[in-house]
C-alpha cells in the first residue's frame, strides 16, 4: 500500500499536452496555422455478468432496458457491514483489454477510493486505481497504421448509479442498478491531431473491446462515455492549455465538439486572449461547449488506498494463459480474410458486419460473419466463392428482411452444402439463391441437397430431355416471337428464353436453354 | 452454562449494557456454543434487531443481513442475548458518546450489597463498554465486541473481564460496520479463557465475504510456525516461555498504583519456570500519532456513506437552504445524526486525506506503521509468516506482557452529567499508547484481569503475541488468569 501510493504522490495524474506522437504536421483548411491536439479518457463499461465488487449473485451488471433500481445489492446501495469482493472475471477481461490494446499489465496493482458527494454514489467514494493501475503503456493503431494513439494507463474502477433530472419537477431521480458496475477507464495520451481522428480512434477502440468481449461499447446505451482534452496552439509553438469537455456520448458529438472547442480556443487566442484550464459541458442543440468549473474549483477526492482490497496480483502465467485464448483482434482478422485472397471491400462488409455482432457476459462471443465464414471455408471451398454467397446473397437477403445477423437461421453446414451443389453445377446458381430463399423462409436443420431435391430444383441427369419439353412448350406458347426468330432476328430469342427460365423456376441452366432453342428453331 | 443475571429491567436499566434484549428464542441443544448465552457489540448487524452503532444516525437501522460471526453463533447454537451498548461507531475510549448514553460500570467486588443508585459511577470503557459490563454484570456468558485501537482491551480491563482481539484477519468482518477497516478487528470478552477460546475457535474460520479474511493457508502457516517455536506449556510448568517487558508500554502517565496487580502477576509467572526479559519496541512514540491520522482517515471516508437517502436518519433541509449541492443537503442530516467525536475525527481524517497533506500525514503513518511491525517482529521468536522474509529470532521471546491500561476505569461525570468524563479528551488518547500498537500490526492481544489496584477497581494485563499465534496467547492467558485467582 505505502510503496505505491509514495510512487504515485510524485506523478501528475493529469494529461499533459507536452509532446507530439504523429510525425507528419498537416495543415488544415479549417485552422490553417493552428495545431490541434486531443487526447481521450474512456470508459467503458465491461460486459461480466456480475458487477466489480459486488459479490452477490443477484447484483448484475444492468441490462439497458432493466427497469431502474432492480439489480442492486446491499453492497450497491452502501449498506453498513458489506465489504467488496472483486470479481476475477472483470480482471480477465481487463487483462484481455490490456492485451489487445499493447498495454504492459502490472504484476502489481491497487485499488483506492475517490471520495465525493454525489446522489448516485451511495458510498461516497468510487474505487478505481488512482495510484497504481493495472495495466499502462499501450497504444492503438488507427486507419491500418497511419497513426498511432499511445495508450497511458488503463485502470479498473466502479461506475456510479445513473442520476435523471426532471427540471419540471426539480426532482432527480437515482438508479442504482448501474451502481458498482465494472469499468475501464483507457486514458490515450495526447496523440490525436483532429476531430476525425479522434472520431477513428473511438471507433476503433469499440472495434477492438468488442472484438475481445470486454465491453459492448455502445456509447448510446451509455456502455461507453469519452471525457476528450483539446488544447490548440499555433505551429512551432509549445502546447497550449487544455480544456477538458466532459461525458460526450457519441462519436458525432465527439468530432462535433472538439471541432467547437478548437473553434473557441483559437478564437479566444487570435483576439488576444488566453485559454484558461477548465472543465466543460457540450450542449447537443447549441453544439457548443460550456464551462462547468475552473481548474480552481477542482475538487479534492482525497484518494486513499482502499483498506479492504488486497492489491491486485497478476502474474506472468495468467497473462499468457488469456494471451493463448484471446480472440482475434480486428487487424489480425483483416489481414488474414485479405491473405485468403478477399477484396478489401468484401474483407471489410464481414468486419462491418461482424462488429456489430453481440457480446454476451463475461467475455463470449455471439458467432460473427467472420467465424461462418471460416467455418465454412474450411475442408477446401474457395473463399472467394463463399465471400460471395455471404455477403451478397446471405447478408443481402437479411438485410431485405430487415433481419441481424444473429437471426440467420442457415447454419454453417448448410450454406456450405449449398455451396457445394452450385459449385458441383448440380445447382444452377438462380436455384440456388431460390434454394437460401427458401431456407431464409422456412428454417430447418435439413441439408441443402435434402431441400433441394424435395423443391426439384436439382438439375438432373435427363436434364436435356425436360430442357427440351420446357423449350417446346414455349415455342409453341409464343408461336409468333418463334417465328419472328426462325426469319433470323436473334435478338427476339431472349424473351423465350426468359420465358423458359421462368418456367423452369429458374432449374435450367441458361446456356444449355438458348442453345436448345436456336437449334431448335434455327436448326444451327 | 454458567449462573446469569437476566437482563431484563433493573439491573439492565443501571449498567445500560445492553441497548436491546433480544425475544426468548427456544434453546438449541445442539452445536459448539449451545450452553452460551451471547451478547452482540451494537456495531454488527444481526437481522431481526437493530444495529445502531449508538449513534443517532442510525438509531432506526436494522440491517436485512447476518454478519458472518452472527451467523456463525446461530449456526453453533448459541443464544442472542441482545446487542450491547458502545461508543458511537466504535470510536471512543470510556463508552459514553453513545446515543444510548453511558455504560455504568457493574464492577461489583467491593460494592456488591449497595443499591445501584448509591454505587460509584465509573466508566466501563470504551468503545466495547456494553459487551465488558454485560458480562461483567452476568447478562452474557460472553460478548462480541470490535477492537480497532483497543476498544476490546480497555473495557475489560476496566470491567474486570476478559478481552481477546484476535488477529487481523481471522474473524470475518462481513457485516460489522467499518470504522477504520484496515485495524478493525472482531473479538470476544467473558469471564472464562476457556468460554473465550470456545467461542473465538467457532469464530475464527475463513469468510470468502471478507477480502481481509487471512486465507487456510496462511493461517496454516502461522499456526506451524507458532507451534515450532514455542515451549511446550504441559503439566504446569513455564520453564521455556519467553516473556518481553517492553518499557515503551510503561509509560510517564502510567498510575503507579495499578503496578502491584501487574508485579504480583510477573512474580507468579516467574515463579513457574517463565523468564522475563526487557524488550525494546522504539517506535512507540509515534504509533498515537500514526494510529489517529491512520484510523481518522479511514473513518471519514467510511462515514461517507451516512447521507440519510438509501437508509439512516434523514433531516430535511430547512426553507431556504442552498440546495445546489449535494454536499450541501446531506450535511443537515449528517450533522444531526453524528456526535461530536465522530465529527471531530471525520475532520481529521479529511483533512489528512486532501491532497496538501496526504504525504505528510497519511503516508508518514503509513511508514510509522510499518517501522511499528517490524518492531514486533524483532523482538518475537516466532517469524511473522505474513512478511516476505519471515526471520525467526532464537533470543525472541514468545509474548509481550504490559498493562492494559494506565488507570483503573475513570469516574463517570454526574448524574447532571456536567463534567467531561476523564480527565481530559488528550488524556482518553494517551491511554491507547497501551493498546494501538497491537493494533497497528495486526497481532493478537488478550487483556486478563490481574487484581484489583490500590483504589479497589479492576486492573487488567495485556498478553501480545506474534500474528497467528492467537492460541499461544490464549494458553499464555490461561496461566495469568490462574495467577490472578
Amino acid at each position: 500500500m505505502l510503496a505505491h501510493a509514495r510512487t504515485l504522490a510524485t506523478r501528475s495524474a493529469r494529461l499533459r499536452h507536452s509532446r507530439f506522437y504523429s510525425a507528419q504536421v498537416r495543415d488544415d483548411s479549417r485552422w490553417p496555422g493552428w495545431d490541434v491536439v486531443v487526447g481521450i479518457e474512456v470508459h467503458a463499461q465491461i460486459k461480466s455478468r456480475v458487477k466489480l465488487f459486488s459479490g452477490a449473485e443477484d447484483a448484475w451488471t444492468p441490462d439497458y432496458h432493466l427497469p431502474a433500481n432492480t439489480s442492486v445489492s446491499t453492497f450497491d446501495a452502501a449498506f453498513p457491514g458489506t465489504l467488496p469482493r472483486l470479481n476475477p472475471k472483470c480482471v480477465e477481461l481487463g487483462v484481455r483489454t490490456a492485451i489487445a490494446l499493447n498495454a504492459r499489465v502490472q504484476q502489481r496493482s491497487a485499488f483506492d477510493r475517490k471520495h465525493y458527494f454525489y446522489a448516485d454514489l451511495p458510498q461516497g467514494y468510487q474505487i478505481t486505481q488512482h495510484y497504481a493501475p493495472f495495466a499502462t503503456d499501450g497504444r492503438l493503431e488507427l486507419e491500418g497504421g497511419e497513426t498511432c494513439v499511445r495508450i497511458k494507463q488503463i485502470q479498473l474502477e466502479q461506475d456510479t448509479g445513473k442520476s435523471t433530472f426532471d427540471p419540471r419537477r426539480k426532482l432527480s431521480s437515482i438508479d442504482l442498478s448501474r451502481a458498482g458496475a465494472g469499468l475501464m477507464e483507457i486514458v490515450s495520451e495526447p496523440d490525436m491531431r483532429s476531430p476525425e481522428e479522434a472520431g477513428h480512434y473511438i471507433r476503433a477502440l469499440q472495434a477492438v473491446l468488442r472484438s475481445v468481449g470486454s465491453s459492448d461499447g455502445n456509447m448510446e446505451q451509455g456502455s461507453l462515455r469519452c471525457d476528450v482534452n483539446v488544447s490548440v496552439n499555433r505551429r512551432g509553438e509549445p502546447a497550449g492549455t487544455r480544456c477538458e469537455i466532459k461525458n460526450l456520448n457519441s462519436v458525432k458529438f465527439i468530432m462535433v465538439a472538439i471541432t467547437s472547442e478548437v473553434r473557441r480556443q483559437i478564437d479566444l487566442l487570435e483576439s488576444g486572449g488566453s485559454v484558461a484550464q477548465e472543465t466543460r459541458g457540450f450542449d447537443e442543440d447549441k453544439a457548443e461547449t460550456y464551462s462547468l468549473r475552473s481548474k480552481e474549483d477542482a475538487p479534492d477526492y482525497r484518494y486513499m488506498p482502499d483498506p479492504n482490497l488486497p492489491p491486485l496480483l497478476i502474474d506472468e502465467l495468467y497473462v499468457s494463459r488469456i494471451r493463448e485464448k484471446m480472440p482475434e483482434l480486428p487487424d489480425a482478422t483483416r489481414a488474414r480474410l485479405l491473405a485468403l485472397g478477399l477484396s478489401r471491400r468484401d474483407a471489410d462488409v464481414l468486419m462491418d458486419v461482424d462488429s456489430g455482432r453481440e457480446v454476451k457476459f463475461d467475455g463470449a462471443l455471439a458467432p460473427g460473419p467472420v467465424a461462418y465464414f471460416d467455418q465454412i471455408s474450411q475442408g477446401g471451398r474457395d473463399p472467394k466463392v463463399v465471400v460471395n454467397w455471404i455477403t451478397h446473397e446471405l447478408l443481402g437477403q437479411l438485410a431485405f428482411r430487415n433481419e441481424s445477423f444473429s437471426k440467420n437461421p442457415i447454419s454453417a453446414e448448410q450454406m456450405g452444402g449449398l455451396i457445394d451443389l452450385v459449385q458441383r453445377g448440380e445447382l444452377t446458381g438462380t436455384a440456388g439463391k431460390t434454394l437460401l430463399r427458401h431456407m431464409l423462409d422456412k428454417p430447418s436443420d435439413r441439408s441443402a441437397s435434402d431441400l433441394a431435391r424435395e423443391l426439384s430444383l436439382l438439375a438432373g441427369a435427363d436434364d436435356a430431355v425436360v430442357l427440351e419439353k420446357w423449350c417446346a412448350e414455349v415455342i409453341a406458347a409464343l408461336p409468333q416471337e418463334a417465328e419472328v426468330v426462325r426469319r433470323g432476328n436473334v435478338n427476339v430469342l431472349n424473351k423465350i428464353l426468359g420465358r423458359v427460365m421462368k418456367l423452369s423456376k429458374g432449374r435450367a441452366d441458361a446456356k444449355a436453354a438458348r442453345d436448345t432453342l436456336l437449334r431448335m428453331l434455327t436448326g444451327k | 452454562m454458567s449462573q446469569l443475571t437476566p437482563p431484563e429491567g433493573h439491573a439492565n436499566s443501571n449498567v445500560n449494557a445492553l441497548v436491546h434484549i433480544a425475544s426468548p428464542a427456544p434453546r438449541t441443544s445442539s452445536g459448539a456454543l449451545s450452553d452460551y448465552a451471547i451478547a452482540v457489540k451494537d456495531n454488527i448487524c444481526a437481522a431481526g434487531m437493530p444495529t445502531t452503532c449508538s449513534s443517532a444516525m442510525l438509531a432506526e437501522f436494522t440491517s436485512p443481513f447476518d454478519a458472518t460471526v452472527v451467523e456463525l453463533l446461530r449456526d453453533n447454537g448459541a443464544t442472542l442475548v441482545g446487542k450491547t451498548n458502545c461508543d458511537e461507531f466504535g470510536m471512543g475510549s470510556l463508552n459514553t458518546y453513545s446515543v444510548h448514553g453511558p455504560v455504568v460500570n457493574p464492577f461489583q467486588a467491593a460494592n456488591a450489597g449497595t443499591p445501584w443508585e448509591q454505587r460509584e459511577r465509573r466508566a466501563a470503557g470504551g468503545s466495547s463498554g456494553g459487551s465488558a459490563a454485560a458480562v461483567a454484570a452476568g447478562f452474557c456468558d460472553a460478548a462480541l465486541a470490535t477492537d480497532t485501537g483497543g476498544s476490546i482491551r480497555l473495557p475489560a480491563s476496566y470491567c474486570g473481564v476478559l478481552g481477546l482481539k484476535p488477529s487481523y484477519g481471522l474473524v470475518s468482518r462481513w457485516g460489522v460496520i467499518s470504522y477504520a477497516d484496515s485495524l478493525d478487528c472482531v473479538g470476544v470478552m467473558a469471564k472464562e479463557v476457556g468460554t473465550l477460546e470456545t467461542v473465538f475457535n467457532t469464530l475464527s474460520v475463513y469468510d470468502p465475504r471478507d477480502p481481509t479474511a487471512a486465507r487456510p493457508d496462511m493461517r496454516q502457516k502461522a499456526a506451524q510456525a507458532c507451534e515450532e517455536h514455542r515451549p511446550n506449556l504441559t503439566g504446569g510448568s513455564l520453564a521455556g516461555l519467553r516473556i518481553g517487558i517492553p518499557h515503551e508500554l510503561f509509560p510517564a502517565e502510567l498510575n503507579l498504583s495499578t503496578l502491584g496487580p501487574l508485579r504480583r502477576m510477573l512474580e507468579h509467572l516467574k515463579s513457574r519456570g517463565a523468564s522475563l526479559l526487557p524488550v525494546s519496541l522504539p517506535s512507540t512514540p509515534y504509533a498515537l500519532s500514526a494510529y489517529y491520522v491512520i484510523s481518522s482517515a479511514e473513518a471519514s471516508s467510511n462515514m461517507a456513506r451516512y447521507d440519510g437517502i438509501e437508509y439512516g436518519l434523514y433531516k430535511e433541509p430547512p426553507p431556504g437552504s442552498d440546495k445546489t449541492k449535494t454536499a450541501n443537503v446531506y450535511a443537515h442530516s449528517r450533522s444531526a445524526g453524528f456526535g461530536k467525536e465522530v465529527q471531530k475525527r471525520i475532520l481529521l481524517g479529511t483533512y489528512a486525506l486532501s491532497a496538501d497533506a496526504f504525504d505528510n500525514y497519511f503516508l508518514q503513518a503509513q511508514r510509522v506503521r510499518n517501522l511499528i511491525r517490524a518492531d514486533f517482529d524483532r523482538v518475537f521468536a516466532v517469524p511473522n509468516t505474513l512478511s516476505s522474509s519471515p526471520r525467526p529470532n532464537a533470543d525472541g521471546v514468545h509474548v509481550l506482557l504490559h498493562p492494559s491500561a494506565i488507570r483503573t476505569a475513570p469516574p463517570l461525570p454526574d448524574r447532571n452529567g456536567s463534567a467531561d468524563p476523564g480527565d481530559s479528551v488528550l488524556d482518553a488518547y494517551v491511554q491507547d499508547v497501551l493498546t494501538i500498537p497491537a493494533s497497528l500490526a495486526g497481532l493478537p492481544a488478550l487483556s486478563v484481569p490481574a487484581g484489583l489496584g490500590e483504589d479497589g477497581w479492576p486492573v487488567g494485563v495485556s498478553v501480545v503475541g506474534q500474528w497467528g499465534c492467537d492460541a499461544m496467547v490464549l494458553d499464555v492467558g490461561k496461566v495469568c488468569e490462574q495467577s490472578a485467582m
